[in-house]
């Protein structure tokens, strides 16, 4: 090729008019806001040098009727492509905000659609980094129907590829079901907002005045609806642990996930795991310390941290293998059993079973949270999730009984007859129907109101009902745990009892999917 | 001797503490080893060990009496020797050694009961002109006394349980208002605390300084005093650094306070070791507080300055020996500073910080001595108090003993817990403390919340923390993943998985 | 157009809102005044791990990290950092100055129960993790902490009265 000639000339124009349209004033506009651009957030993404970034001179298609104003630019806001993150193949698009605020018209949803059709064919995750002003009004119901393409590209691949949404800027209305039918959400305090009707709207509609932040901010859906799993400070933090996020999990249903060698630290038997749950059974103690410690060092990635905090879950390693980690978190509301717990708690482990993770559990549970709210509110309907949850799933699923195992909730967090693999329980494990006050008021409930001193016999019943019944060795005789064993070797036992469970295959009969209780 | 085997009551530093005494004098002594710390530090000072771990009863054995007798039978112990804390001023169970036929090392009971009930030891004190606060004769009955009262002595006034001591159980109160709340309650907290809902009420000096001496009587009728100790370096009424002598008295008000201690004592025919507490306030006027019947926590500062083993002579008191010294034997000889290194965290309100202690290693001068019950492995559990050691410091004046404090605090080396450390630390440089101008309010007034003392400590620690943000998530080998291994599985697993889809 | 993010430098902010800056790559030299000093964290049996600092050892520990927040345990003292880059700084005084800063904590019941007791005064000064009441629920005894250090404002909460989740407990002015 004559690289003086006509052709390459016109190449190399292109590529001029490419670099005007990002120029650095559009990026400064950009950083005002608080935000990167988004070809800043995808070069932190990709590992250097790796990223092939395709369809980068589509141009906004044509639209029939003339209503407002169409920019000829390159690419319709969206960045779309491949490329390495810790050596790996992972899919991306990001929206771009500075041209035509990110709006999604018909050729930007097509581009998105093709990454999405791209990353399933090849088994690898997909990361969408969402920054965009809505559907484009100018392109119509076409720019409506680009929607639809997305979310069924987007469930099409539920279960078989890992996907995952980074809220960068605003996403309103219709945009916000995208990232709620993938796996995880992580968002940008203070620069991020997902609604379906934006405070305009709700100012409109129902009077009422209500900020941004206060209806669809990061710190919002992460603490109360749920939508958000992850939220960080700022952009870089947010795509650092995205990064990280990434490295527990495996690229498709089929393999298993990635190692991250161990660097050995981490104590097989430790003995400060015997001075975490109290004597008293009425103190709280905080379980990501046990956590920490049965964990390779600083290895456990907590997920929805700030969402029902009475159940902590996230991901793990263990001798550089990937797992889940469920627990009660008796620091929060005693780690009692909630429609948010179970809801979140679900969610998880579905997601675990569907990508090869295994589930290890920590019990320290009361029961459910009674009252008329949570009845009413479908505690029934939502515990059952949880329960379909852990009934489902075919991976490895160890459970460790740390403290209390009561009633319903002992059923719900991986019993044995549930299908879990492997029980252990700490000596410390009351397992039982109910705690020893409930269970001596039931029992004794004549013999407490003859007496003098109905004090003294609850203390004297309750002590009995804990020595004869709240005990772990009674289920231990009755082959309804495995074992008790010394908190110092948790670690060891629930390593030795993954490695035996390694090629775990449990035949599922054949249907077109279960019905669980949504 | 009499005394033939002492069976030590307790744990910990002190259990530690009693039995190089014990050793030093050649008698046996029994430790008693529990469930809840079986491979604790004391046991291995023992000459016997006594193994308690089936003791499946809810009271610690250092609290069950019957148990403690039933042990010193079954070892042959004819002496019982009760440390600080637990059960060592419990009358009670000084009469019950007693009738059972063992010597309990300490006072009699008479003298604990009457020491113990504070509205007794006030009687006592007026009836022998010792100066007091202001205060009630008796108990005071209800709310309606207590404000008349404290109209006429005027307030503030400070409400005291009268089982109480060590500083629990008290609540100062600035006006009638405050009263009519706090009353009801402290009479709660004292039923709560010591069964007994008894409280009186007395003129609260401001800002005092805690003078305390050390008392040694025999059952010959002689008692000394072993000059002061000065307590003022404490929180919440609970003691942090105790020296000894005090640098406020002169030799007139020492010698004073000094009769007027053994005055008390003698009230109760006291026979053994025993602390008079004093409050002195800034017109150098001093008030009788209470008197501790036991061996207490800062009794080193005492020995170093005296030369005196005060464990060996509650332990021949206890044998009937007379005393061996004379009040003008008794000479201060330099100076002696005790650091109590609690595992505690400074930056939260000094709230308990229990762990296991992973590396611990304490400086080798011979100006320092460290008392202590725990060592590399130990746990320190919210179940006992959060003593990890006593760091004792002796020098020939303030100026020298402050100095090596210094040095002492920075070889102090333990890992696995907070501790009280940089508290020390920030106070042996503070200039008014230096100058031994402080009271009992100044650690809460006057010292500063920020505790490093050297203005790089917090540049190296943000050094750390840049240097692992780096290595978490900027390295490119930041995550080293091997994707390799998670698509090699068993042929078994991945054709039943690929079967499956 | 790809405009490479580059890194050259970061910030370790203290909770006192000091700054210490580095530059990346990072390395173990520390220059203060004219002179150069060597800093290295080293590990060994005797002593756990430690810095090096002037011939000096100091204890080091890291009590947790969580996204770029650091709590690190220096010489028994505990510092918590987040480490920022240039541009998360630049954005974060950005979102600071668009807000006044709030000068009261409400420490709110997080669950429903009972107190059982409240364990500070109005106008008391208090430090951060110091127990302000006690309330059981679900048969466990509480402690509430205050999350900030301040002086004690307003007192909501009643010994032996039942509180509804987020029920206001105890209001404190921030330092």
């Amino acid at each position: 090729m004559d690289l003086s000639g006509k052709s390459y000339k016109a190449f190399l124009e292109r590529r001029e008019a490419l670099k005007k349209q990002y120029s650095p004033e559009q990026a400064e506009k950009q950083h005002r806001k608080g935000k990167l651009t988004a070809h800043e957030r995808i070069s932190l993404f990709f590992d250097p040098g790796t990223f092939e970034e395709i369809d980068t001179f589509v141009t906004p298609a044509d639209h029939p009727v003339e209503f407002g104003k169409v920019e000829r630019t390159y690419g319709d806001g969206v960045i779309v492509g491949y490329g390495k993150v810790n050596g790996r193949l992972v899919f991306a698009y990001a929206q771009d905000f500075t041209v035509m605020g990110g709006s999604l018209g018909v050729v930007h949803a097509r581009k998105i659609s093709k990454i999405q059709e791209m990353a399933l064919k090849m088994g690898s995750p997909i990361v969408g980094m969402m920054d965009s002003g809505g559907a484009r009004i100018q392109e119509g119901v076409a720019s409506l129907s680009s929607y639809a393409s997305i979310f069924h590209n987007i469930i099409q691949s539920s279960g078989i590829i890992p996907q995952i949404s980074v809220i960068m800027g605003p996403a309103a209305g219709g945009a916000v079901y995208s990232p709620a039918l993938t796996d995880f959400v992580f968002m940008v305090n203070h620069t991020s907002y997902m609604f379906v009707t934006g405070p305009n709207v709700v100012k409109e509609v129902l009077n009422e005045d209500v900020t941004f932040d206060d209806l669809g901010g990061a710190g919002i859906h992460a603490r109360k609806s749920g939508v958000a799993h992850m939220i960080y400070d700022d952009e870089e933090n947010t795509i650092l642990a995205l990064k990280k996020f990434l490295s527990y999990l495996p690229s498709n249903n089929v393999e298993n996930p990635p190692l991250v060698p161990d660097d050995g630290s981490a104590q097989d038997v430790c003995e400060k795991l015997r001075d975490i749950v109290p004597d008293d059974p009425n103190k709280a103690y905080d379980v990501k310390d046990i956590i920490q410690l049965v964990a390779d060092r600083n290895s456990f990635f907590e997920t929805a941290e700030l969402f029902a905090p009475n159940l902590v879950t996230g991901f793990a390693r263990l001798k550089g293998r990937t797992v889940g980690i469920v627990a009660n978190q008796p620091k929060v509301l005693a780690g009692v059993l909630d429609i948010d717990s179970s809801v979140k708690g679900a969610r998880f482990i579905r997601f675990c079973d569907a990508f090869n993770i295994p589930i290890i559990t920590f019990e320290d549970v009361p029961g459910f949270l009674p009252g008329a709210d949570q009845e009413h509110n479908g505690i029934i309907r939502h515990g059952a999730k949880m329960l379909f949850a852990y009934s489902e799933a075919t991976v490895p699923k160890i459970t460790v009984i740390l403290r209390k195992a009561y009633g319903g909730a002992f059923i719900v967090m991986n019993s044995k007859n549930l299908g879990g693999d492997f029980s252990f329980a700490w000596p410390t494990a009351e397992i039982a129907v109910m705690g020893p006050d409930g269970a001596v008021a039931i029992l004794y409930r004549k013999k407490l109101a003859e007496t003098k001193n109905p004090a003294e016999l609850k203390k004297e019943l309750t002590k009995k009902y804990r020595d004869k019944v709240a005990n772990p060795f009674i289920a231990d005789e009755l082959g309804y745990i495995d074992e008790v064993i010394d908190p110092a070797v948790t670690r060891k036992k629930v390593l030795s009892a993954l490695n035996a469970l390694g090629n775990k295959w449990v035949k599922v009969p054949e249907r077109k999917h279960g019905n669980i209780p949504l | 001797m009499l005394i033939h085997k002492i069976l030590i009551a307790n744990r910990g530093e002190i259990a530690v503490r009693i039995m190089k005494s014990t050793r030093k004098m050649n008698i046996p002594a029994v430790a008693v080893k529990t469930a809840t710390e079986p491979d604790a530090m004391y046991l291995s000072f023992a000459d016997e060990v006594f193994d308690n771990t089936d003791d499946t009863s809810e009271i610690p054995v250092f609290l069950d009496i019957e148990k403690l007798i039933s042990i010193a039978h079954s070892t042959g112990a004819n002496a019982l020797h009760p440390g600080y804390g637990f059960l060592a001023e419990n009358a009670y169970f000084a009469q019950k050694c007693i009738e059972n036929g063992i010597i309990f090392i300490g006072p009699s009971p008479d003298a604990i009961y009457k020491m113990g009930n504070k509205t007794i030891a006030r009687k006592l004190a007026m009836q022998n002109k010792i100066p007091m606060a202001i205060g009630s004769a008796g108990n005071i009955a209800d709310e309606e006394e207590a404000l008349v009262f404290a109209e006429r002595i005027g307030y503030p006034v400070i409400i005291k349980a009268a089982s109480g001591g060590g500083g629990r159980g008290m609540r100062i109160v600035r006006d009638a208002n405050e009263m009519v709340k706090m009353f009801p309650l402290a009479g709660r907290e004292a039923e709560k605390a010591f069964k007994d809902p008894s409280v009186f009420i007395e003129k609260y000096i401001e800002n005092p300084k805690h003078i305390e001496f050390q008392i040694l009587g025999d059952s010959h009728g002689n008692i000394i005093h072993l000059y002061e100790r000065e307590c003022s370096i404490q929180r919440k009424h609970q003691k942090l650094l105790e020296e000894a002598p005090s640098s406020v008295l002169d030799d007139t008000l020492r010698n004073k306070m000094g009769e007027m201690a053994v005055r008390i004592a003698k009230a109760v025919n006291y026979h053994s070791a025993g602390t008079v507490e004093f409050l002195l306030d800034s017109e150098k006027n001093f008030y009788f507080m209470e008197m501790n019947t036991r061996i207490q926590v800062e009794h080193p500062v005492t020995e170093i300055i005296t030369g005196i083993d005060l464990i060996e002579q509650q332990i021949r008191i206890a044998n009937g020996e007379a005393l061996q010294h004379r009040q003008e034997d008794i000479e201060i000889r330099g100076w002696a500073i005790e650091c109590r290194i609690n595992a505690e965290d400074v930056q939260s309100g000094f709230s308990p910080s229990p762990g296991r202690i992973e590396k611990m290693s304490m400086p080798d001068y011979p100006y320092v001595r460290v008392d202590t019950g725990v060592r590399e492995g130990s746990a320190i559990s919210a179940n006992f108090d959060s003593m990890i050691a006593k760091l004792i410091i002796s020098g020939k004046d303030r100026k020298q003993a402050i100095t090596r404090c210094k040095m002492a605090l920075d070889k102090v080396w333990i890992k696995g817990a907070k501790t009280t450390l940089p508290f020390f630390r920030l106070l042996v440089r503070n200039q008014d403390f230096q100058e031994g101008n402080y009271t009992t309010a100044f650690v809460e007034k006057d010292l500063d919340k920020y505790y490093f003392n050297s203005e790089y400590e917090e540049m190296l620690a943000a050094w750390l923390a840049t240097k692992l943000f780096i290595e978490e998530n900027l390295q490119a080998d930041s995550i080293n993943v091997d994707f390799s291994e998670g698509k090699e599985m068993s042929p078994w697993l991945l054709n039943k998985r690929m079967n499956q889809f | 157009m790809n405009a490479r993010l580059q890194i050259n430098k970061l910030f370790a902010l203290s909770s006192e809102n000091r700054k210490f800056s580095f530059r990346v790559p990072l390395t173990n030299k520390i220059r203060i005044g004219k002179r150069e000093y060597t800093v290295r964290l080293k590990t060994d049996e005797k002593y756990g791990s430690y810095i090096l600092w002037k011939n000096r050892r100091y204890p080091v520990e890291i009590v947790r990290s969580r996204q770029n927040k650091y709590e690190i345990l220096f010489n028994d003292i505990s510092y918590v950092f987040t480490v920022e880059t240039p541009f998360s700084l630049k954005r974060m005084k950005m979102i600071n100055t668009g807000r006044g800063k709030s000068r009261h904590e409400s420490v709110k019941a997080p669950m429903p129960g009972k107190l059982i007791d409240v364990l500070v005064r109005e106008g008391s000064p208090i430090l951060r993790g110091e127990a302000l009441v006690i309330l059981e629920a679900m048969k466990m005894q509480n402690e509430i902490l205050s999350p900030v250090n301040g002086t004690v404002l307003k007192i909501h909460a009643r010994p032996n009265t039942n509180v509804m989740k987020d029920d206001v407990l105890v209001e404190i002015k921030t330092e």
